[in-house]
Formats: structure tokens, sequence, C-alpha cells
């Protein structure tokens, strides 16, 4: 089948992967054990899917498709207990967050399979580097062209996703002053960044022939863009966001963008632009470095803007849609994180201040994501 | 006339040159079968302590391994330690199976070569006591093999919980067993009595104290690697030095001191250690001088049969316990297999365990010198080479490793 062939889903329709950290208790390192929880796994009656990725250190959950968030939550709570559960069995633990914090790169090892060998092979030190640990978020769309649109929409709030979701502050034992260190390892790979700014479906395949015909690409998996479509199962895929540190806030983001893709199907989101791609990397620079308290400029407006009170904002533009697709309540209390300013990557450091060292850190992020809240 | 700056000769080298210099020998050993042959390192350290003792060169003199008897029992008190400090009671809550697997792998492999050396007409007390001593895996070697292959995963984890059981079993069991030894040989029922309740209270309280001494001290230094890494090694130095003092067990003050201070360390005061390469200049030390005190004229052909018995019943009593109970616990076979393939070594401190004996009951000890002796000369050099085999064959160890 032609992978570029776009089937058609229900628009708006969720789904989420979760990439998790698995540690060893006894150094709260990273542990290697993703084949042996896998199996477990297997035997259990579980709805989605958990899945290996590129090293033994981490696993992948994807949610099965949703219409309403708080379904989503109860799934992924329901996935949570088990994959713990199972963790516990063999002496792992599972954590939330983008980054470990202390770990070596250089200790990974490659998950055995053909698809990841071959990306160490092309990438080299890179594809060790990249054990971090994102959220994706899938919107459904009915079709190619409202893909490419939606695209270009969501491009414009991927600082708001990288704020929202910031948990990697600490990285090689050092804390990075960044509120999301994460997508730093994603941005060295050459075909990082975003989609070109095509008009439909017709225009992005004729970019895709030619990038495949100049032997660049094979697929659409090696575009590592921050928000990109995904032909065969007919979503756009957020791919900004680091690993909350709880399955509640994975909900609350997938609620978020739930709302930003009704917004967008109402006419009511800002056109999309190509002023934007010229702020992009700033916007995603001051997201990364400051969170909630960076700063965006919004060509639109043709204005520097505080990107925690332009959350604030669209939150409150969403927030009849979201109560239509019966996530209202999730938004809220999205929105009142953002007021006080908490996020994931806000509470891991304060838990470096008062326990003292990253292994704590650590050792207190897994109890975190166990518990589920 | 020779001048006054000049040494006598021969120089008086103190046993600091000497101690340096086998450890020297023993790391060109250890590399040069590794990469020559690339056999385990560990099988260098030993061959090279057995070429260079009593039984070979006479480098190392018996007056010298009794002089350097503290310096084998601090690193023992290391690895002990580290072993202990990596056990995970949560682990044994969330994995009761694992427990059982744990306490079944022991008491099966006991129970084998009890009936073996039954069989071959040893008097029950001897089987049993010449059985507890080989229940136990070695610590060190098994420490050793992971650290050099950087092994990390399910069968690791599981093989040093394990060896870690089995030791405290085999101790515990042959302390037990002390009180008939006594009154066999007609020693007062106080003193048969009294002897093992003082060396397993007594061992398990000093660890226990050391364990709280540290968590006090390492709360008030606070979080930082470099000064709990000191504290760490120095608490265990006065571990090792106060058990050594009150003749008390080292193995079983350092594990219960390296268990407890993981596991009563409520507020995480202790931050993960690695003893990195300091662990390995131990680790050589060690094994040379193990080397150096096998036994090898413990050898015969009589009781060839016996040794054959003895090592064969042992891995097999093992290995059964793994198979039957491993799958429960979340192993499958071929991990059940392996793991019992890597708990092969015998602990070296079976040595010490003879030695004791034979100073308590000189004949008694002969006696059951002869059988573990020469199992524990066979077993140290084909321990090392069956651990090594197990974990890269469970793809554990490190490519690099």
């Amino acid at each position: 089948m032609d992978e570029l062939a776009f089937t058609p889903s229900a628009p708006l329709s969720v789904g989420v992967e979760l990439e998790l950290q698995l540690v060893r208790p006894h150094d709260l390192d990273l542990a290697r054990d993703a084949a042996e929880l896998l199996a477990r796994l297997d035997k259990r009656k579980l709805p989605g899917a958990v899945k290996p990725e590129i090293t033994e250190s981490m696993i992948e959950l994807n949610s099965s498709v949703h219409t309403r968030c708080p379904e989503l939550l109860e799934e992924l709570d329901q996935v949570r207990q088990a994959v713990a559960q199972e963790a516990g069995v063999l002496n792992v633990r599972v954590s939330g967050g983008g980054a470990h914090p202390f770990h070596d790169w250089a200790d990974r090892r490659i998950y055995p399979n053909e698809r990841f060998r071959s990306v160490v092979e092309r990438y080299g030190y890179l594809a060790k580097q990249f054990t971090v640990f994102g959220q994706h978020i899938h919107i459904g769309c009915a079709s190619g062209d409202e893909a490419v649109r939606l695209c270009h929409m969501l491009t414009r709030y991927v600082p708001h996703f990288i704020a929202l979701s910031a948990a990697s502050p600490f990285y090689q034992g050092e804390d990075t002053a960044f509120q999301s260190c994460r997508l730093t390892a994603v941005s060295a790979f050459p075909l990082a960044g975003h989609i070109p700014y095509v008009q439909d479906w017709a225009e992005f395949l004729q970019y895709f022939a030619r990038m495949r015909a100049y032997g660049i690409v094979e697929s659409m998996k090696d575009f590592y863009w921050d928000v990109r479509p995904k032909p065969e199962y007919g979503t756009v895929e957020i791919r900004v966001c680091d690993t909350p540190l709880t399955v509640r806030r994975a909900a609350l983001l997938a609620a978020y963008a739930q709302a930003l893709g009704a917004l967008q199907r109402e006419g009511r989101a800002r056109r999309a632009s190509r002023a934007l791609y010229m702020v992009n990397s700033f916007n995603r620079f001051e997201a990364c470095r400051y969170g909630l308290a960076g700063s965006l400029v919004d060509p639109d407006e043709d204005r520097r803007k505080n990107l925690g009170e332009d959350i604030l904002e669209t939150l409150a533009l969403a927030a009849p849609h979201a109560a239509a697709l019966g996530c209202g309540e999730l938004l809220e209390e999205l929105a009142a994180g953002v007021r006080i300013g908490e996020t994931d990557a806000g509470w891991l450091r304060r838990r470096r201040a008062t326990q003292g060292s990253l292994a704590d850190v650590v050792r207190d992020a897994c109890s975190r994501w166990e518990k589920g809240a | 006339m020779s001048p006054e700056f000049l040494p006598a000769l021969p120089p008086a080298f103190s046993q600091a040159t000497v101690f340096g210099l086998l450890v020297v020998i023993g790391l060109l050993a250890g590399e040069a079968l590794r990469r020559y042959a690339t056999l385990p390192r560990i099988l260098g350290y030993v061959l090279a302590g057995a070429a260079l003792g009593p039984h070979g060169a006479g480098l190392i003199t018996d007056d010298l391994l009794f002089d350097l008897r503290l310096l084998i029992d601090l690193a023992i008190g290391l690895i002990v330690f580290e072993l202990g400090f990596r056990l995970d009671y949560q682990w044994l809550r969330h994995n009761r199976w694992l427990f059982v697997t744990a306490v079944a792998e022991s008491l099966f492999c006991f129970g084998a070569i009890f009936g073996a050396l039954v069989f071959f007409d040893f008097r029950p007390l001897l089987a049993a006591m010449a059985a507890a001593i080989g229940t136990a895996t070695s610590p060190a070697i098994v420490m050793l093999i992971v650290h050099d292959l950087r092994a990390q995963g399910q069968i690791t984890e599981r093989l040093l919980l394990l060896t870690a059981v089995n030791s405290v079993f085999a101790y515990v069991l042959l302390t037990l067993l002390l009180p008939f030894l006594h009154l066999q040989h007609e020693a007062g029922w106080e003193h048969a009595l009294l002897h093992p309740l003082y060396l397993l209270w007594g061992s398990a309280l000093a660890g226990y104290l050391a364990c709280r001494l540290m968590l006090a001290i390492a709360a008030w230094l606070g979080k930082r690697e470099e000064t709990q890494f000191i504290l760490l090694v120095s608490m265990v130095v006065v571990a090792v030095g106060v058990a050594h003092a009150l003749k008390l067990s080292v193995s079983l003050t350092l594990i219960t001191f390296g268990v407890l201070a993981r596991n009563l360390d409520k507020g995480y005061a202790v931050l993960p250690v690695h003893f990195g390469h300091g662990q390995q200049l131990f680790f050589v030390i060690l094994f040379v001088l193990v080397g150096a005190s096998l036994e090898f004229t413990a050898f015969n052909i009589a009781a060839a049969a016996v040794v054959t018995a003895y090592i064969v019943m042992r891995f097999l009593g093992k290995a059964l316990a793994l198979l039957a109970f491993g799958p429960l616990s979340g192993t499958n076979a071929s991990g059940a297999g392996l793991l019992a393939v890597a708990l092969v070594p015998l602990s070296g401190s079976a040595v010490v365990m003879v030695r004791d004996t034979t100073t308590l009951y000189p004949e008694f000890g002969r006696e059951l010198a002869a059988v573990v002796l020469s199992a524990v000369v066979i077993l140290e050099l084909v321990g090392p080479l069956a651990t090594q085999f197990a974990l890269r064959r469970a793809g554990e160890a490190h490519p690099g490793g």
C-alpha cells in the first residue's frame, strides 16, 4: 500500500504515544529491560499497544483512538497501572519526564531490531543521544488537505506545547537552565524542523517525491518535524512535547490539542502565514529555555508577548469547543496551572532543591508516575 | 667499604613492596589472558597467585598469607557490602515468587549435595557442613565478572540476588551446625549453644550499628558524591575491622550492613555510590591471594568420584530449583538455565570456613578439606568461565565490556 495515501479518519479524534523511561532502582540510572517488560505486557489484555523504542531503556505506550479525552485519561491510567505492576516484578521502575537527568548516553544500548540498527548506522552518536522521551499527540483529519492546514496552524502553537509539557531541566548530570532540553537532541537531526510551506496535500506529495528522488528520505518516518502529517493514520502528529510526569498531564495536553483542532475547523484560529516560519525558531527557543515565562513573537499582531498569557488567551478562545468535546474541566485544570506558572520542569527543580541530588529527583519522578497523579 | 647512604645488601623490602608487586603481576596475567585467550581476567589473577604461592614460586608464603588476612577480609567486605547494598526488599515484595525461588535454590542445592555425600558414606554432620559450604555462590567472582562485562539486565540482577541469599543461607546454616560439631567433640553445652548465637547475633548487630552510624553521618554530611564515597569506604573498613577483632563473621556483618544501608535509609540520605576503579584494585589483590591459597595438594584420585558428585549435584540442585520456580518469578526456561550456570562459582570464603573449622577441630577440618578444597580449586577456575559464558549468552554483557 502506498504509504502516502491519506487514510481519512474521524476529525478531532485523538490518540497519544508516550515514551517512558525505565529506571533501575539500585542506582536510579536507566535500565535496559525493555524487552522483558514488553514480553510480560504482551501477555496482558491492554487497550492500545506497548512498543519498543530505539534504546533498551525506553518503552512507548500507544493509546487507542478516542473522541473524548476523559476516556483517554481513563485508558492511560489503566495501562499505567499494568506497566507499573509488571515493572515491579522485574525490579524496574518507570518514569515520565523528557530526559533522564544523569544517564551517560554512551552506555545506552540500541534495541535489537533492523530499523533501529540502521538509524545508529546512519546517525552515530546522535542515535544514542536521542535517548529522550516525548509525548506525541495525534489529531484525526478527514483529508490530506485538512492535515496540511492543521500542520501549519499547529506550528503557531508549538511553543505552547513545549512550555506546557516541559519536563527536562536536567541533562548529563547538570541543570541545563532550560525548561525542556530534550528538543535540542531532536534538532541535531538533519531532517528536524518543520513542514515546508505547502498549501495542500498534492503540493506536499510533490515535495515528498522530490526529496525521495534526491535520496534524502525514504519514508515519512525520516522527517523529525515538530508537527507532521501521518497519512497512514489519517492524523496530524504533534511531536514537541516532553513526556509529562503523570498520565493526567498527558491527557490535559491531548485535550488542548483537540480543542485547537476544533478551533481550526471552526475557522476561528489565526490563519497560517509564511511570516510565522520567520519567527518560528526564535519562539521555539524561548519556549524551551524559559517555558511559560518566555516570550513569543506573533507576526499577525506584529508584537512580542508573554508566552503564558498567549496560552491563557488561546485557552479562553478554545473553552467553548472544549466543553462541547467533553474536556472543559481538563482545560480548566491546564489553565489553572498556567496561571500559577506550574510545570513539571519546575516540580523537578524543586525536588532537586529539597532533596539534594538528581538520584532523588529520579526516584521521586518514578513514584509520581507510578502513582499516576 | 660501601658508603652509608647505600642500603645494606640484600635490601629489606617491606611487605608493601611485595603487595604492590603482586598486584602488578596479577594485573598483567589478567590482561594477558583476556587479550590472548579472551578468558576472564579473574583467571589470570588466580593463576598468577597460584604460580607465586606456597605451592609455586613461593613468593607468597603461608606467613604472608596469614599477615594479609585482614586485607582479604577488607576486599571481601567491600564486595559483600556492595552486593547487599544492591538488594532491594521492594523487589521481593513485588515478586514473591522470586523469594520462593531464592530459598528453593539454596534448599535444593544443599539437599542435593547432602544426599550425594551421604550416599558416599560421609557422616551426616560432615556431609551437612560440606553441603552448606557448597550452597554459597562466590559473591566476589560474580561481582567481578559483572563489573568486568558491565553486565546489566534481568539475569544479572537475579544472579546478584540469588548469590546474596545463598551466601547468607550457607553461612547461617553452617553456623547452626556448629553446636553439633562442638557436642560431637565433647565441648560443654554452653559453648555449643553460645558460639553460634554469638556469631549470628553479633554479626547482625555489628552490621546494624554500622548502618545506623553511617546513615546518621551521611545525613549530616549531605549529598556530595565525593564525601559519601569516602564515608562508605571508611565505614566498611571500620566494620571489617570490628568484625575481625570481635571474631565475628566479616561476610555476615558486611552483608547485613549493606542490606540495611539500602533498606533502612528511609530518607535516602545515602547516594547510590559507584566504587569504581578503586574496587578493581581490591579485586586483583583478592584473587591473587585466593589463587595462592588454593590447595592443589588436596587433590587425590580416591576422592575424585566424591568431588565430581559434589560439583555435579550442586549444579543440578541449583538448576532444578531455578527451572521449577524461575518461570513463576518471571524467568523463562532458558533464562533459568543460564542463571544456574552463572551461579556455578563456589565461594572462596569456603576456604576460610574450612580453615576456621580446622583451627577448632583439626581432625574434622581435614576431612572436610579433602572434599571442599578440591571442589574450590576446580570451581575457582571453572566458575568465572561459567558466569562469563552465561551473562554473554543472555545478551547482558556490554558489547565493549
